[in-house]
Formats: C-alpha cells, structure tokens, sequence
C-alpha cells in the first residue's frame, strides 16, 4: 500500500527510513483526547478479561479448595506442575496433542488455499458460490454432530467409507477405523478439513479479491497461462495473509483439541487420541482437582507464547510479514 | 473552558456506562447470604403452613441429569402449590456434569435444592441438616430413625443429603429386578424350550447355537454378545467377573470377611476374558463394541438383533420399552444369575442399600432453609406419597377392596412419557424422600410391584415365560439374597476428590479400558502375552492406596453403623 502512494506523491524515502517517534507531550494528549477517552472502554474490557483472570494462575501452586477463601488456601508449591510432568502419561499426551496439531495446521492450511485458489478459477458465479456456500456450513455443527456423522460414515455395517472403498476394490473386507490407533490422527485430520476447509477458505478468497487486475492482464500480455498466473500473481498476492495467518495459528498448536478426541476416542485407540486437555479433564476437573488443571492450563499458554514468537522472529529475519 | 468540561463528561459518562455493562456480567459473590444462612432465623419458622395461611414461595432445585421440564398445568405440581404454597422452579442438567458443577462451584452459584454429589459437599455447598430434622421435621426424623449414623458425611460427622432409596416400610415386594445380570432374549430360551441356565459356559452355549441357527433377525445379522464399554458406563466390561464368583456387586473390589481386594487382575477375573476371547474368535461378540458409544449400542438392542449382554437392567430399560412398542415382546430381555460352576449360589440380587450421596441437600444459598425442610416434611405424608406414587384415585388408579389396581388404559398411560409431564412429577418425586416397600394400608408403593397389579399387566408372552418356569415374577430367577453386610457395598465408599486413592481408582479404570478390549480382540494364542502385560502396568498404579481407603471406610462403617 504504502509502494503506491509513494509512487502516487511521488516521493521517494530511503527504504529502511523508521518514522520519528513523536514524544508524548501534554499537547498531543490534549489534542487527542477524545481518543484517548474512546479507547478507554476497550483497555477496561482488556484488563478485565484477559489481565484480571491471570490472577487465577495462583491456583496452579495451590491445593486449591473451592469454598474456602484465598487467604486460606494451602500453598503447595510446583506440586501440580511435577505430577503433570512426572506422569508416565504424559509425555505420550504430549506427543498426540502436538501430532495432532499439527497436522490439523498443515493439512488446515494446505486444505484451504488450494479450494480458494481453485474457487478463484470458477468463471460461472453460480456454481462459485454454491460450492462456497456447501464447503462452509459444516463449520456451523457442533463437534459432536460431527463426530457423530464421522462414527457413522466409518461404521463396519453400512457406514459410505466402508461401502466405497469395497465397491471400488480397494479393501476386501471393511475396516474397523475406529479401533486402529494408527489411523486415529488422520481421521481426526481428515475431519477438521472437512468441518472447516471453507470457512477457512474465505478469508483467503477475500485476500485474492483485492488483488490489482491489471497484474494479471499484464501476465497474460507476457504470455502466462492460468497455472503461471496461480504460481506468480495469486500466490504472491495472499502471502501476507498467509503467513500472518501462519504465525497466529502456530500459536494455536496445542489446541489440537478435545471433543473429537474425547468424543471419538475408546479404550482401544487411547494412546493415540488422549490429548493435554483430557488428560487434565480426567486428573484435574473429573477429581476436583482445579489446581491441576490451571498447571496444566498455564503449560500450555507458556508453550504457545513460546512458539508464537519463535515463529514471529523467524517470519522477520526471513524478511517477511510478521505479526508484532 | 464550560464546552470542554461538557465533552469530557459526556466521555467519561460512555466509559462509564460501557464498564458498568461489562461489570454486570460478573455475579456477585454470595458470601453474605452464605453467612447467614448456616443458621437459620428460627422467628420465621410460624409463618409456613403453620398459621393455616399459605404463603406462595418458589423454591430452586438443581438436577444432576438431563430431564426434560414438566408442563406449566401439571396436575401434581399444582396441588403442591395449592395445599403448601410451594413452586418448584427446576434446572435440569445439560451436557457434561463434572463440567456443570465446576462452574456452580466456581461462582458459589446454588439453588436452594441440589441432587447429591460429592464434588458438591467437598466444596462445602450444602448445609448440615440434622439439627433441622430434629427441629422441624418430624415425619423426616421417623422415616430416616433407623438410618441416622448411616447418613452421616464420614469426613465430619454432618448430615448434607436426604437419601432418596433405600428406607424400607412395611412389607416389600419387588418384581422388577434392575440389577446387573447376564441378559438373553426371551427368544432364545423359547426356541431351546425354556432350559435353567446356571453357569457362564451354558449361556454361550445357547447363544451360539442360536446364532447358528438365525444367522439373520427381521433381516439384519445376529449379533450373539454385546459389551458396553462407554464412559462412566463401564460395567458392561469390569464388573462382571465379582458376579461369575457368586459376590454381589461392590463395585472395583471384593471384599472377604471385612478385606477389600481389587479384583481386576485376578485369576477369577482372565477366566472370564479369556472365555470372551475365545468367544470372540468364534465371531459371537459384536466386532463394533468397543467402538460404540451409548446410543449406538441402545439403538442396537432396540433393533432386537443383540442376544446377550452383561448390563444393569436400567441402564438399558428404555431399549425394552421401545422393543415393547414394536411389539417384539420376544425380543426382550430375561436377566440370569450366572456363575462359574453349579455348586456356587448366586448373589447378583441384594437387599436394597441406602442410597448414599443421592437425593437432594439444601445449599447454603437458600434463604430460608427452616420452610423447605417444613416443605420436605410434608411431603414425606403418606397422603403425598401415594399422589407421587400412584397419581390422583379414581384418574390414574382405581381401589378394588383396598387394593390399588390400574385399568389398562391407566396403564398405558403411566407409561407414557408425554403423559407423565402433565400429570406425574417424576423428576421431583426421583430425588425426594420417600415411603418404599408398603404404606400403611398394605398397598406397595411401587405400583409395578403390587402384585395382583403385576399380574394384570403381564403380557401373554411374558406369562408362558414365566409359567415354562414356574416363577410369579422374573426376579424369581435370581435366589433371595441374604442379609448385607454392615459395610454394604463398598462402591458408595466416598474414595474423597484428589485423593490418592482416587487417583489409583482413576489409573486402574484407565488400564482396563485400555487393555481388556485389546486381550478380548487379540488372537487367542497372544491373549496371555496381553494379559501379563495388563497386570505388569496394574502392579505399577498404587492400588495399594485405593484398596487401604476401601478397607479404612469398611472399618469406620462397622464401628459407626453397627447397631
């Protein structure tokens, strides 16, 4: 944005030229006061939702009891942190929740721009908009309507997984996918895909939308073809929301999830599906137990801050988009 | 200069409006009200039902499983309102209940009545009630007298719950097991001509040949045996084995002569299994069923496919309903007491326990805790009950010289769900105290154990059943159980929230969930190499600690229950 007006004005300023920090007088605070007094309600809410609940963070070194008040809580140290860590569980929680977040993040991103590189070539709105349009409203079911319609389809009678790869020969007798553990990941991946691949699509649609036309006419007159002009105009055109998106989701990592994995899990499957957020339902929230599931919830935020700016400083030495 | 002040007024009355709406979200804390109501003002205690004036008042209560509201006219509720004053203002629980009271507990949020729950007197939510019953209850006093050490919190000596099962009057007849058993279709024995089934091995034996012989029912494959291994509905799989030894059901242990021992990994215990495993072999258990989840296992039963499983009868009750309303009436169930060999006696029925941490407690939030225990009291009246029970005379039963009886369409009625919200109040009744067994004019209180009104309502299926063996009822099936131990049964034992007994109780749930599925499924050859494995990882999970609390608590209640 900032290339065509300086091109509009005609002004060109030396590349890495910081703006000049303007110090905070009295003046500018007086000539901005009704700023100021607007953005007050937003730093309330701020602090009260997102500062204020730290506070709670104390419980994670507590033996906290509900009914009883602060000042009589049992302080207990890293007690809750070194039974989560010391678990024979949980390294293996571990392992399923960053597995499987990962894939969800992959196939989540891979998923996504290829459907709104492929929408942008629909020429015919119509059809545009109807595969737009079917692609997105699973986003809109719970989970477990989704697991539910997941269990069914991979059902051994009559579930159309099953049916399919039978009538085309690819299985001779159908597959009980439910009590595989080596299959468990994929069908939760394949499941966010399928639960949310358009909703996700559409931010990227409305990033190619605002790309200048005149690019591609200019490829065209230089003899590129759709593929070429997908590679060398689309893909460059989204790659700030991609890799903002990147950096905002890396930090989402450990959210790989809980209700398809509680809801779709059994005995048989369980190595594979427990995630950090079961494990701390059933030996926090199941047994009363909330100082360990706040250790646990603070884990997970200290690894997510951790990994957010990890990937934030790699996106700014490679010289791209970053998000702070 | 005025002009300015004007606009930063303006702003600061917006940021203050915006921060009030924010505030509001939070609830108040209830501390205040906490305080005051542990002791109750005795001065308000005249104005209830005593002055013959009825106040109207709304009492809270709180549901610890789904429900579903009664309808704004209900016929019970309304007299209740009339004749005390009291309205019920009902929260049924929606989605996970350890979710539920984290939150109630979090915010100290309580209505004035809540169902039992240990995670609720671990938090301190309910008020202590005996001085209350002595007070002002009367009729509460005399139901409970036998029970009163029995009811009381092991943790501190106070009394939270009013148990809703389990106090016995007058004589009580029964003819509705709801137990554990062994199930097989009616079906079956009728095509093998009513055979007396006893042992394990004879069970699959029928269900074998049945499935050999109908490999297909009403066009969908046979499924010979189904086990339930969902959740906290985990039975279907652990519980088994303690029965097939002719104990009765104390839950994750066994306990011999005051000594509890977890049994899960016991010899008696990779019998069973391994029996399941060679059953499995043969195809006669369902592949699916440790895939499944509850209400795809019911939609199973209902489908009338399934033969046999091991279940509690209500856990699948309303699978039997919906097979009545098909009117597959031999695709219901008979419930068997197997063991092991002939010469053990079965003992899958007990006598009914008082059921301990279920009922309802009044939380420290009510505001006036004197009038709901005075509610509580009268609706312990004979007069209530049997409205609860039976419904209104002459509307939802009829009296035949003395005896209460139903015409079939009362019947009908009665077991109708829609029907039951306008006119039973079901979900209230549930969790109250109550009169069981007989009132005093000799009626049963359940009228599906009256016997000449059992009788009638038999279908003719279900009486050649019953006359092929020569029984009055199906729990005739079973051999009478003797008298319970006092420490009776071990599964009520509060094993306390964050404990390491619970702790233990949790991993060693977690490994059999885990391993008995994958020695059931494995090759036979492979099931031992499963099973050495499964006890390894059992002997690493302090069960000690579990196994010490149980036996600690076995102590207690025989110092402090004994008579």
């Amino acid at each position: 944005m900032d290339e065509t007006l300086e091109i509009d004005t005609g002004v060109r300023r030396p590349k890495k030229n910081k703006k000049k920090k303007q110090p905070i007088t009295w003046r500018v605070i007086k000539n901005q006061n009704q700023l100021i007094w607007m953005s007050v309600p937003l730093m309330l809410y701020i602090i009260l939702f997102a500062y204020v609940p730290v506070w709670g963070w104390t419980m994670a070194f507590q033996n906290y009891r509900p009914a009883k008040s602060f000042g009589e809580q049992e302080w207990v140290g890293l007690k809750q942190f070194k039974f989560l860590f010391t678990d024979d569980n949980f390294i293996r929680v571990l392992r399923n929740t960053l597995a499987m977040g990962v894939i969800n993040l992959i196939l989540g991103f891979v998923t996504a721009i290829v459907l709104a590189l492929l929408l942008n070539e629909i020429k015919k709105v119509f059809w545009k908009r109807t595969v737009q349009t079917i692609s997105y409203l699973p986003h809109f079911l719970s989970w477990i309507i989704v697991t539910g319609i997941v269990a069914t389809s991979l059902s051994i009678n009559d579930g159309i997984v099953n049916i399919v790869l039978m009538k085309l020969h690819l299985i001779k007798e159908p597959i009980l996918w439910l009590s595989e553990g080596k299959y468990f990941w994929g069908i939760v991946g394949a499941s966010h895909v399928w639960k949310e691949v358009g909703w996700n699509t559409i931010i990227y649609l409305a990033a190619i939308a605002s790309i200048d036309p005149a690019l591609y006419e200019a490829a065209e007159i230089d003899g590129a073809n759709r593929y070429k002009k997908m590679m060398h105009v689309t893909l460059p055109g989204i790659k700030a929301t991609i890799v903002i998106l990147m950096i905002m989701s890396i930090g989402h990592v450990l959210e790989a999830g809980f209700e398809v994995q509680y809801l779709l899990g059994n005995g048989l499957v369980v190595d594979w599906a427990e995630t950090i957020d079961i494990f701390v339902l059933k030996y926090g929230l199941a047994q009363g137990n909330y100082s360990l599931a706040t250790a646990g919830g603070i884990f997970k935020t200290v690894v997510s801050v951790t990994l957010l700016l990890m990937a934030n400083g790699i996106s700014k030495r490679l010289g791209e988009e970053r998000l702070l | 200069m005025g002009g300015k002040l004007k606009v930063t007024y303006k702003y600061s009355l917006i940021a203050l409006l915006s921060l009030s709406f924010t505030l509001s979200g939070c609830g108040g804390n209830n501390a205040a009200t906490t305080g005051s109501a542990k002791e109750p003002a005795s001065t308000e205690s005249a104005s209830a039902n005593n002055g013959g004036k009825i106040e109207p008042f709304k009492v809270s209560a709180f549901i610890g499983v789904a429900g579903q509201q009664p309808t704004p006219d209900n016929k019970i509720y309304k007299k209740i309102k009339e004749e005390t004053g009291a309205s019920f203002d009902m929260e049924f629980l929606a989605g996970d209940i350890n979710q539920k009271l984290g939150v109630m507990i979090a915010g100290q949020d309580y209505p004035d009545l809540m169902t039992g729950s240990t995670k609720l007197t671990a938090a301190g939510a309910y008020i202590p009630l005996e001085d209350l019953i002595e007070e002002h209850a009367p009729n509460l006093k005399a139901h409970y007298a036998d029970y009163w050490n029995m009811m009381k919190d092991p943790n501190d000596g106070h009394i939270y719950i009013l148990p809703n099962y389990g106090v016995y009057n007058g004589k009580v007849n029964s003819s509705w097991y709801s137990g554990p058993a062994f199930w097989i279709q009616k079906a079956v024995l009728k095509e093998f001509n009513y055979p007396k089934v006893k042992t394990l091995d004879q069970y699959f034996d029928l269900i074998e040949q049945y499935k050999a012989k109908y490999p297909k029912i009403d066009g969908s494959p046979t499924i010979g045996f189904e086990i339930l291994n969902y959740d906290w509905k985990n039975w279907g799989l652990f519980n088994a084995p303690q029965h097939l030894i002719g104990h009765p059901n104390d839950g994750g242990v066994v306990v011999k002569d005051g000594v509890a021992e977890v049994f899960a990994n016991k010899d008696y215990a990779k019998q069973y299994y391994q029996k399941l495993n060679e059953m499995n072999e043969k195809g006669i258990i369902d592949k699916e069923t440790f895939v499944q989840n509850y209400d795809q296992y019911m939609a199973k039963l209902s489908s009338g496919t399934v033969l046999g499983m091991f279940d509690q009868h209500w856990n699948f009750n309303a699978a039997e309903d919906s097979l009545t309303t098909q009117n597959k009436i031999e695709r219901t169930y008979v419930g068997l007491p197997l063991v092991y060999d002939e010469s053990t006696k079965d003992h899958y029925r007990d006598l009914a326990v008082l059921n301990l941490n279920n009922g309802f407690g009044i939380s420290i939030n009510a505001k006036d805790p004197v009038k709901i225990i005075k509610l509580l009291d009268t609706l312990m009246d004979e007069k209530w009950q049997k409205l609860f029970s039976w419904g209104v005379e002459g509307e939802d039963y009829i009296v035949e010289n003395g005896r209460f009886m139903r015409t079939q369409k009362q019947r009908d009625d009665a077991a109708d769900a829609t029907w039951q919200l306008g006119n039973k109040a079901k979900s209230l009744f549930e969790y109250l105290p109550k009169t069981e067994g007989s009132y005093s004019d000799g009626n049963s209180t359940d009228a599906a154990a009256q016997p000449e009104e059992y009788k009638a309502g038999l279908k003719p299926f279900d009486k050649e059943v019953l006359d092929a063996y020569g029984f009055n009822s199906y729990v005739d099936f079973f051999s009478d159980p003797p008298p319970n131990p006092v420490y009776y049964p071990a599964w009520s034992i509060d094993l306390i929230e964050g404990s390491d007994a619970k702790i233990a109780s949790t991993k060693l749930n977690e490994l059999q969930t885990k391993f008995l599925p994958k020695a059931i499924l494995a090759k036979p050859a492979e099931f031992d190499s499963v099973w050495t494995d499964y006890t390894e990882q059992i002997e690493k999970a302090n069960v000690k600690a579990y196994e010490d609390k149980i036996n600690e608590q076995i102590k207690w209640r025989i110092e402090n229950w004994s008579k």
